[in-house]
């Protein structure tokens, strides 16, 4: 075990001494993921304002007819949105709300965030949780959907042995597949059992044998665009929820609120007092999940 | 830990999953068959590299929601809800994002096949789609020939965009073109169909809606009015059918309404109720009863507290008075099952087994709670022998008490959506002259008026009994009524498309005795032809399987059940996978496969010579949208007249480019085309407004007013007329001189011409002739939803890691199982062994109240068997629960017990998995239309 993360850095340092290091470390399976990155920086730690051109409207939002009162929510966090991309980076607060009065336990949002996100058999980001609760006939029911909770806080970031996860900025937790190695320490220290590990499956291993065309395609996570049908990251990492951090940059919101069918999720910017998100917490009855263990998580749920 | 595989999938392997067959267009023009091929700039678009987002319908449950498919280099990679469709605003379920594994999933029929075994041993072999239509062509007009084409029934089952097939059997000439609303929800629907004309009563809660300002714009209203639902039997979270019912129950709670579930288990819907009344299954008749008892009984004009009924209600409606005599005429008779009077709240109270006081309490609130919605559901009511009565008394409740059409209150949404179809639905064929000679004698009538039930057992039928098809195939039909009456005819030809009926149309067991009867070496019904892209037990008994294309792959319309009129297009998203065609290519190239050989009744001038292209065919079930009347406040139009019929896009209809007919009330704008949707993300909207019923409006009763009796005279020009929604059943049966055996059955001469009442069967609690049953088989058995749509998404793998209502839950245990999937050939082994672990994969269960499993020394996970009084059964693994009523079982429909190998591993555990219609009675129906009685029906329990 190494004795400080210095030497784990200085061990980092160059390519080449990485390599050497991790394949200390590596079984026969990932000797061949010791791979040099595909691209520089993961995601850069200031946006530059070239950035902000290339947002889109996927499903024309902006053509919705107008509102009597109110607005369709989707164009309100839209429009939260794309303000607080014009601000930089590190003033930005990522944060969801998950209103459980509404979440009808669909799993619209895990499904869609399977999809989006191209995930295989063993790896979800949002699951739905369900507690019951009393004896008949006084029983309670509640659907608690689990995303990355982006703990301003993270317990999994301080345990990585390669610092291949950080906090953001604008506060999403993040993982740089390339050099997390899989040790799945992170998965253990998070209290939310948020982080899943990419044991290489595909859906046509249990069906036929042949391989779905969708997950022949890349995923967008990160804006990297891995295909993991080549044999790659991420096979062998720890993934998590990121709040579609590649939708979010161009302006569109994450997969699960767009398709939330109680329409129980809400994202959106913290630091501005404006969004619906910031009015949306400042309700009485608002909660954070394991609230005890200091964690700062940045979904909030209404009960 | 595995290492994970390295798949080189060479780019050609991509192109042959993710594309049509090698050869493209020229391979589809070489097949003949009359197939048209794609043209090339449509064909070239759907593969194009690139990400685009394409607008299409789902088919993944009967909601068929509006939706935005994201589509990469022509593969299909994630499904977003339309948010331009007020139906479902830009949300879509589990199921629907799940829609990737069912249009990709191995167990898809891939190419027609034709039987090589016996029915149901599941040997198939590859054809062409020129032998396959060669075959059934062939078949078909020698059963025409023999036995007149009424013995043939296309049953397009589940899926509601089958006009291609309504058109062309109509014109063959059977008038037996059935869906699959025959077999479900039916009673249900009969109060809305007999008193409005209509189908479906909905809650005021599809948001947004775009309303009529007083400035004249039109605006998006995302405001909630109601101030109650309630839920009785119903479980729209799960049954996610009317969509909106999930955000807009969850919203209008917010916003300040009440909720209350009815239902016997706690569904997903009842989490989020201010109160679960857990009811005994099959009463809710009753409790419906006891609520308009009491608000009969207890409303007061003056006294604002107890202002239950609006009286302003009679203004648009007739028969009242007649219908409360016939309702209190029951109120001084004593039941004899428990000695008390009808409908009051000591007698529900017993039924029931809820406390007097709830029910009071129940009626009170809803007759003081305005505006409100009470709503029934498809498991509750439509699963009953006799959900009539409920239906009849859950629309009278919405009605006195002044909800109809009033902002926040209930829709009959049947009577609002937009019309589609037209000319493509085939009605004209159904009217032409046939004659048959019955007895010696030359009779002469309608194409219709062959119909198997309508002039058969079922003259009522919602359509078509379904459910009542394996006794009609094995013993035939002899119309009873109607010109027609005396002609006998046997069931030669059952052609189902999308639909299931082995699992889901009755008793599984009957379905099947039907369908393998043998005449000597042959089968009795003598073609049997499958048509869908899933694999399901239906087909292992077909002998002629075609592949539908999937629902990403066609075009259509579908049936949806919004507030106002709205209508989204099903389009193109992918190029056809394998060989898979749409349903119009397959019904255009059976109808000249028909004309080539030789049969008269499909003239190329009604067919591929009036609708070239798939384009042509929905542009004219598109002409008659949305043909409503224009009617209501605000009023949509205020620079048109008013009751006079809509037609035309919504832009057309705001700018005036409309014609006006004054003589036969239209305005006529430009037709609405598929390419018109196209250019507006797939949606046409036009405006909603209440009071609809004021004056005619969208009624369509006789009357043009809510019928509280439904045969009655008028007269009309001195002459004397019978009218109202048995009136014409009536007149048949006095014609022929004898009630349908439902008729007979609940003891009546003719349908009622108002209020009636008649016990539900099976039920040991409410009807005489079963309390002797009551220790032996001490659970009442129902069904209820998970998330899947019936039986058809089983082998979804996303949809089946979902735990669901204490019904669908990750108890298999673990297997290694030889693997089988649909071949070219059908069900073929892979010679791959395929480890499923234990708890990784939700399987059916059943729920059952923990109390009662413990006295039984029952533990969860436990198998057992079900059995009833006729000795059917059915085994699984029990769940023990605090969410159900005590003495109730409850059976995931369509959960279990899959016995087709395109289930994928849901099919892997049928042998402890229940089939809810495995123990269904096959040899009632309800007795008015004709539907299977799912929910009826009692079992001991053993365990295994």
């Amino acid at each position: 075990m190494l004795q400080n993360n210095e030497s784990v850095l200085d061990a980092l340092k160059t390519e080449e001494s990485r390599r050497a290091f991790l394949a200390k470390f590596a079984s026969a399976v990932f000797a061949g993921l010791i791979t040099p990155a595909l691209t520089g920086d993961v995601v850069p730690a200031q946006a530059a304002p070239s950035e902000q051109k290339n947002l889109t409207d996927e499903f024309d939002v902006d053509q919705l007819p107008e509102a009597v009162e109110g607005e369709h929510p989707i164009r309100r966090m839209m429009a939260d949105l794309r303000r607080a991309l014009q601000k930089p980076m590190d003033q930005r607060r990522w944060g969801m709300v998950i209103d459980l009065r509404k979440c009808t336990g669909c799993n619209g949002c895990n499904v869609a965030c399977i999809t989006e996100n191209k995930l295989p058999p063993g790896v979800t980001y949002r699951p739905v949780m369900i507690e019951t609760y009393g004896t008949y006939p006084n029983v309670a029911r509640r659907f608690i959907p689990r995303p990355c909770m982006q703990c301003d806080n993270p317990p999994c970031v301080p345990v990585c042995p390669v610092h291949a996860t950080w906090k953001r900025s604008d506060g999403i937790t993040v993982i740089d597949y390339d050099k997390c190695i899989g040790c799945r320490y992170c998965i253990t220290a998070c209290p939310y059992a948020a982080r899943s590990f990419d044991s290489g499956y595909f859906y046509g291993d249990f069906e036929g044998g042949e391989r779905q065309p969708y997950e022949l395609l890349p995923s967008p996570e990160y804006g990297e665009n891995r295909n993991r049908a080549e044999g790659g990251s991420p096979i062998g990492n720890v993934r998590k929820c990121h709040l579609c951090i590649h939708r979010i940059e161009r302006g569109e919101l994450p997969a699960c609120t767009l398709s939330c069918m109680g329409r129980a999720t809400y994202f959106g910017d913290l630091n501005d007092p404006k969004s619906l998100v910031s009015e949306l917490i400042g309700q009485p009855n608002v909660m954070r999940l394991r609230e005890e263990m200091g964690t700062q998580p940045k979904v909030f749920y209404l009960v | 830990m595995t290492s994970p595989k390295t798949l080189n999938v060479s780019r050609r392997d991509f192109l042959k999953i993710a594309s049509v067959s090698t050869g493209g267009v020229a391979a589809l023009a070489a097949l003949g068959s009359g197939f048209r091929p794609f043209d090339a700039a449509a064909q070239a678009n759907l593969s194009k590299q690139g990400t685009r987002i394409a607008y299409t319908a789902c088919v993944m449950c009967p909601a068929e929601c509006s939706l935005a498919v994201k589509v990469e280099n022509g593969v299909a990679s994630a499904i977003y809800g339309n948010p331009h469709a007020p139906l479902n605003s830009g949300v879509v379920c589990a199921k629907g994002a799940s829609g990737l594994q069912m249009v990709y999933n191995v167990n898809r029929i891939k190419y027609p096949m034709i039987r090589v075994g016996a029915r149901g041993e599941g040997k198939f072999k590859r054809v062409s789609w020129e032998e396959a239509l060669d075959y059934i062509a062939e078949k078909l007009l020698k059963i025409k020939q023999r036995y007149g084409p009424e013995s043939v029934i296309m049953d397009a089952g589940d899926v509601t965009d089958r006009d291609p097939y309504y058109y062309l059997f109509r014109a063959f000439g059977t008038p037996h073109t059935v869906e699959h609303g025959a077999i479900c929800d039916t009673p249900r629907r009969h109060g809305p169909k007999l008193m409005f004309g209509g189908k479906r009563v909905e809650p005021d809660i599809m948001r947004p809606v775009l309303v009529r300002q007083p400035d004249g714009s039109l605006k998006n209203d995302y405001r909630y009015r109601t101030r109650l639902i309630v839920y009785a039997g119903w479980n729209p979270f799960t049954a996610t059918r009317i969509v909106y019912e999930s955000r807009g129950t969850v919203e209008a709670k917010l916003a300040g309404a009440k909720l209350i579930v009815i239902d016997p288990a706690f569904s997903n819907t009842a989490t989020k109720a201010d109160q679960w009344i857990p009811i005994r299954p099959g009463t809710d008749p009753d409790l419906f009863a006891a609520v308009l008892r009491y608000i009969l009984e207890n409303h007061s004009d003056e006294d604002p507290f107890r202002r239950y009924i609006d009286w302003s209600f009679l203004e648009y409606s007739q028969g009242w008075e007649a219908f409360e005599a016939a309702f209190r005429s029951w109120w001084n008779k004593k039941d004899p099952i428990n000695g008390l009077n009808y409908f009051s709240l000591e007698w529900a109270a017993e039924r029931t087994g809820i406390d007097a006081e709830v029910i009071a309490e129940l009626a009170h609130t809803f007759g003081i709670t305005k505006p409100a919605a009470w709503v029934w559901g498809m498991n509750g009511i439509g699963h009953h022998y006799n959900g009539y009565t409920a239906a009849i008394i859950g629309t009278a409740l919405n009605v006195i008490t002044g909800n109809m059409e009033v902002p926040g209150g209930a829709i009959d949404t049947e009577l609002v959506k937009s019309d589609k179809g037209g000319k493509v639905k085939g009605d004209d064929f159904n009217k032409r002259e046939v004659t048959r000679v019955i007895n010696g004698k030359t009779v002469t009538g309608k194409q219709e008026e062959l119909h198997m039930d309508l002039f058969g057992k079922w003259c009522a039928a919602w359509d078509d009994a379904v459910g009542d098809y394996p006794s009609r195939f094995l013993e035939g039909v002899e119309l009873k009524y109607g010109p027609f009456r005396g002609h006998k005819y046997p069931i030669k030809a059952f052609i189902i498309r999308t639909g299931n009926p082995v699992i889901t149309g009755s008793n599984t067991d009957a379905w099947i005795e039907a369908l393998t009867a043998k005449d000597g070496d042959d089968y009795r019904v003598e073609l049997v032809v499958y048509i869908d892209t899933p694999f399901l037990e239906t087909g292992l008994y077909a002998d002629v399987i075609l592949p539908e294309a999937s629902y990403l792959e066609r075009m259509s319309l579908s049936d949806i059940y919004p507030s106002h009129q709205l209508i989204y297009l099903r389009d193109f998203v992918l190029e056809k996978l394998y060989e898979s065609k749409t349903q119009y290519d397959i019904a255009m190239a059976l109808a000249r496969k028909l004309h080539e050989k030789g049969d008269p009744d499909i003239k190329p001038e009604e067919h591929w010579e009036k609708y070239p292209t798939e384009e042509d065919f929905w542009n004219e079930a598109l002409k008659v949208a949305p043909g409503r009347n224009h009617c209501g406040y605000p009023l949509p139009y205020p620079q048109y007249p008013v009751n006079y019929k809509l037609l035309g896009t919504p832009d057309s209809l705001e700018a005036g480019r409309v014609t006006i007919d004054d003589e036969k009330k239209v305005i006529q704008g430009e037709p609405v085309t598929v390419q018109w949707l196209r250019e507006h993300h797939g949606v046409a909207v036009w405006p909603m407004s209440w009071g609809r019923f004021h004056n005619g409006g969208v009624l369509k009763t006789d009357s043009k007013k809510v019928d509280f009796v439904w045969d009655y005279t008028v007269e009309k020009d001195g002459e004397k007329q019978r009218k109202g929604g048995y009136a014409k059943y009536n007149k048949l049966i006095e014609a022929a001189g004898e009630p349908t055996p439902g008729l007979r059955e609940v003891g009546w001469e003719k349908y009622p011409s108002t209020f009636y009442w008649f016990e539900t069967l099976w039920n040991p609690y409410t009807n005489p002739d079963y309390a002797r049953y009551k220790d032996e088989y001490p659970f009442q058995v129902i069904s209820g939803r998970i998330h899947h749509a019936m039986s058809g998404t089983q082998m979804v793998d996303w949809l089946g890691r979902i735990p669901t209502e204490d019904l669908w839950m990750p108890l298999n245990d673990d297997r290694v199982v030889e693997e089988v999937v649909i071949g070219p050939d059908g069900p073929t082994p892979t010679g791959r062994k395929v480890r499923i672990p234990k708890a990784t994969w939700s399987i059916g269960v059943i729920q059952m109240n923990r109390a009662d499993g413990e006295r039984l020394g029952l533990k969860t996970g436990d198998l057992v068997e079900l059995e009833t009084p006729l000795g059917h059964k059915t085994r699984g693994k029990v769940y023990l629960v605090e969410t159900i009523r005590p003495g109730v079982l409850r059976l995931p429909f369509g959960g279990g017990g899959r016995f087709s190998p395109g289930l994928g591993k849901t099919y892997d555990f049928r042998d402890v998995t229940p089939n809810a219609n495995a123990i269904v009675d096959p040899d009632h129906h309800s007795p008015i239309m004709g539907s299977p009685i799912y929910g009826d029906m009692i079992v001991k329990v053993r365990k295994m």
